[in-house]
């Protein structure tokens, strides 16, 4: 695109710069992560385009329910600034890691501060995206047109799990450790997708290899999925514009510079909460990785306690991956659901029986988790 | 209870007494070593027919197993079928005491018949140099002969559990004379007070062996020998004692005791350890063992003190130190470093314990100096670190105020924005 129309009177470092590259375009792309609200329009100037597009009234944003997104991705934010912090000190090796984890915590300045900033971090995604699929279905926002938002957000919260997974082997720590070598358990009983899985990954036991792979998935694959899902997600939102109650009005009234600041606002709540968090819960040290000792009460992560119980739970007459393909078809239904309930009404009292079929799942999930938690591995 | 409990081994013991020599009479008759005798047509052994228990004893032990019978030791002809011939000359009948270990030596000592079986073949005569061998030859009959150590028909080897002279049973076979409870005595009565035996459980030896189990712990046999069995003489004791506590032993020897003990008045070991009621070598002894001999106020004993206080200082220094690993670890802070770091300490002070035997106060407190010092710095280096922990609740304290101003501009702002015409 050729250069606006360049004012010579006004000689500023934007207009300087807006000679030379597209801004408009680079925030525009941006707004496909969330972080700036509006739309913009490319064939303007920068300037112009901005002022413009901070005047234009929205539909709210950045504001309950629809700030899970845009949560999700700050704490996003978050755990690649850290996790970039954390990796110039960490050695993915099976001799050095548990060394470099607590020479970052213990020997770094500030290091404690980042690392469990990213502990945290990665927990309250992981909440964050369980809590917004809970929302999706329970407001319909799953239905047509936003289907593929739905899809979006269901594959982000399984990436999320593989991106915490990978990380807490990475800490080689005894909890760590142990807790990976069971979630492999509950993979490796996925039909098909568990043995594809584990080929990727390169065995079934965690070893220094396997550390190495599970490294360069925590710290690039995971991460440039994740970054890739968010901006489908956020496009989709964007073209088919953000859902709402029936009985919500459209239009706040509030334009997208008031938008800009309560993101801003919410983004100090988010870091205030997770600096007082790191402060007040730190994690505590735990003894190094023995494989040669398995501890007592070791469990697969939360999100897989559920899925844990219906594999160890399925009767020993059939053979364990039975569980794993009742596991799988759970996932597929969760993710075309769109397909199958293509009723309109998206309001909680058109949709009845869906949402009571959701309290019940819920509940199922709840107790599943429950049991998983409390279940001695079946050998 | 106890006697409950052995019924239905007595019974079995009965029946075996009864029905093994009927059973194993024919067939498997003792006789010279290395043959089979059932296969070679050597004469039969008859002896068990009149004396059925003591031939169940002997064929537990290992003689009957290794090819001997009864006339091997008693003489007579086992094989004859009436009480005269098989008792006729040279019938030997029960060995008197004081021929009995001349009777074991005259094929125990033979080097020939013994190296094949790996035993020593000079037992003999370390036996005629101990204590016992001594009074036997001067007709002294009530000390310990071969057989009140190792049994009489029924000898097993040394390796065996139900060995009276395995390492396990040794305390009791030395405890049946040395102070075992006097004849007539109820059933697991204790050993008589005073006595070696009743001493030896009472100490830190007997207690590791006994109680705990600890096979590195002594017997009576591991300080007074077995055949040769003799108790050290008074300049020998810090040899005996040294052979476990090496360390111990070359302190003393470079100290002022060990000087006066060559010079032929000088206490040892179990001067202030005891002998066979062996204290736990504890800082306490300090006060006490020294004051046996030194007068009050006196300048040795100021010297045992300066040590105690130095040992006990720095003791009660590590255990600070601990304790505020304790409270570091219950944070949670990582205090491995700080655990091996005491560790070190520990070390430290273990050395300096057994230099209080060289009496060298400077070498004593060298090393209690550095025990006390390492611990001395972890414990403040911790003590920072609980600080650094209020120092972060501080620093929140102060982020949440500067977040609260950022919020107020940022609501102040927002407000504008709401305002502004067009907006």
């Amino acid at each position: 695109m050729a250069p606006a129309d360049p004012t010579p009177a006004r000689r500023s470092l934007a207009a300087w710069l807006e000679t030379r590259f597209n801004l408009t375009e680079m925030l525009a792309f941006l707004s496909s992560f969330g972080v700036f609200p509006a739309e913009l329009d490319t064939t303007r100037p920068f300037r112009e385009a901005l002022r413009e597009a901070m005047r234009r009234p929205l539909p709210s944003y950045a504001r309950w329910p629809r700030v899970l997104g845009l949560l999700s991705f700050l704490l996003f934010l978050f755990l690649v600034t850290t996790g970039a912090l954390l990796a110039f000190y960490y050695q993915p090796t099976e001799s050095e890691a548990y060394r470099a984890g607590t020479a970052i915590v213990r020997d770094v300045t500030f290091g404690w501060f980042i690392h469990q900033m990213h502990r945290w971090s990665a927990r309250l995604l992981l909440v964050m995206l369980m809590v917004r699929l809970w929302r999706f279905f329970f407001q319909g926002t799953y239905k047509a047109p936003r289907e593929a938002v739905w899809m979006a957000a269901v594959v982000t919260f399984l990436a999320a799990t593989q991106a915490d997974l990978t990380g807490r082997l990475l800490t080689w720590t005894t909890t760590g450790y142990w807790t990976t070598v069971r979630a492999l358990e509950v993979i490796h009983a996925l039909p098909v997708l568990g043995p594809v899985l584990m080929f990727l990954a390169g065995g079934t036991t965690p070893d220094s290899l396997f550390l190495t792979r599970f490294y360069v998935l925590h710290i690039a694959m995971l991460p440039a999925m994740l970054l890739a899902l968010f901006y489908l997600h956020f496009n989709g939102v964007r073209r088919v514009g953000l859902s709402h109650a029936p009985s919500e009005s459209r239009a706040t009234g509030e334009t997208a510079r008031v938008q800009m600041i309560n993101m801003i606002i919410l983004a100090a709540l988010v870091f205030g909460g997770l600096v007082t968090l790191v402060t007040l819960a730190p994690t505590p040290f735990e003894p190094a990785a023995d494989p040669a000792l398995t501890p007592q009460g070791m469990r697969p992560p939360w999100y897989l306690l559920a899925p844990h119980a219906i594999i160890e739970m399925t009767p020993t007459m059939l053979p364990r991956w039975a569980g794993g393909l009742v596991v799988e078809a759970i996932l597929l239904l969760i993710l075309v659901l769109p397909f199958l309930d293509t009723s309109a009404g998206r309001g909680v009292r058109e949709r009845r029986v869906a949402v009571a079929i959701g309290i019940v799942i819920l509940a199922i999930w709840l107790f599943l988790t429950w049991q998983g938690y409390s279940l001695e591995v079946r050998r | 209870m106890r006697a409950a409990m052995l019924f239905p081994a007595a019974v079995a013991m009965a029946l075996a007494a009864a029905f093994v020599p009927c059973a194993a009479a024919e067939p498997v008759p003792a006789g010279p070593a290395g043959t089979d005798r059932a296969a070679s047509g050597a004469p039969r052994v008859l002896c068990g027919v009149c004396h059925p228990d003591v031939r169940v004893q002997f064929e537990q032990g290992v003689h009957s197993r290794e090819g001997f019978d009864c006339t091997s030791c008693h003489g007579g002809n086992a094989a004859a079928a009436t009480v005269e011939a098989a008792h006729r000359a040279p019938f030997r009948g029960t060995p008197k005491r004081r021929d009995i270990p001349a009777l074991c030596a005259s094929c125990h000592a033979d080097l020939a018949m013994m190296t094949p079986y790996n035993i020593p073949a000079d037992q003999y005569a370390l036996y005629l140099t101990s204590q016992h061998g001594r009074r036997l030859v001067k007709g002294d009959e009530s000390v310990a002969v071969c057989t009140d150590c190792h049994g009489v028909h029924e000898i097993r080897r040394e390796n065996d559990p139900k060995s009276s002279v395995f390492a396990r049973n040794v305390p009791d076979t030395c405890g049946r004379c040395h102070g075992a409870p006097p004849p007539g005595s109820p059933e697991g009565a204790p050993p008589v007070e005073g006595s070696p035996f009743a001493d030896y459980q009472a100490g830190i030896h007997g207690q590791a062996y006994l109680q705990q189990a600890n096979d590195s712990a002594p017997t009576c046999a591991s300080c007074h020998g077995s055949h040769g069995a003799t108790p050290p003489g008074v300049g020998d004791v810090d040899k005996v004692c040294g052979q476990c506590h090496a360390t111990a032993r070359g302190y003393y020897r470079d100290g002022p005791h060990a000087r006066a003990m060559r010079e032929g008045n000088g206490p040892e070991c179990a001067h202030c350890h005891g002998n066979h009621r062996i204290a736990r070598a504890d800082v306490a002894l300090l006060d006490t063992a020294c004051a046996a001999c030194h007068e009050p106020g006196s300048e040795m004993l100021k010297v045992a003190g300066g040590m105690k206080a130095l040992i006990v200082g720095a003791r009660e220094e590590i255990g600070h130190a601990h304790a505020a690993i304790d409270r570091a670890a219950a944070i949670p802070l990582y205090v491995e470093d700080y655990k091996a770091r005491l560790e070190e300490a520990h070390t430290a002070l273990v050395q300096a314990s057994p230099i209080v035997h060289a009496l060298d106060v400077g070498r004593v407190e060298q090393l209690a100096e550095r025990a006390r010092g390492i611990a001395k710095e972890v414990e403040s280096e911790i003590d920072g670190k609980l600080g650094e922990r209020w120092w972060r609740r501080v620093g929140l304290l102060l982020f949440w105020f500067y977040l609260g101003l950022t919020l107020a501009v940022l609501a102040v702002i927002r407000r504008r924005a709401r305002e502004e015409p067009g907006g």
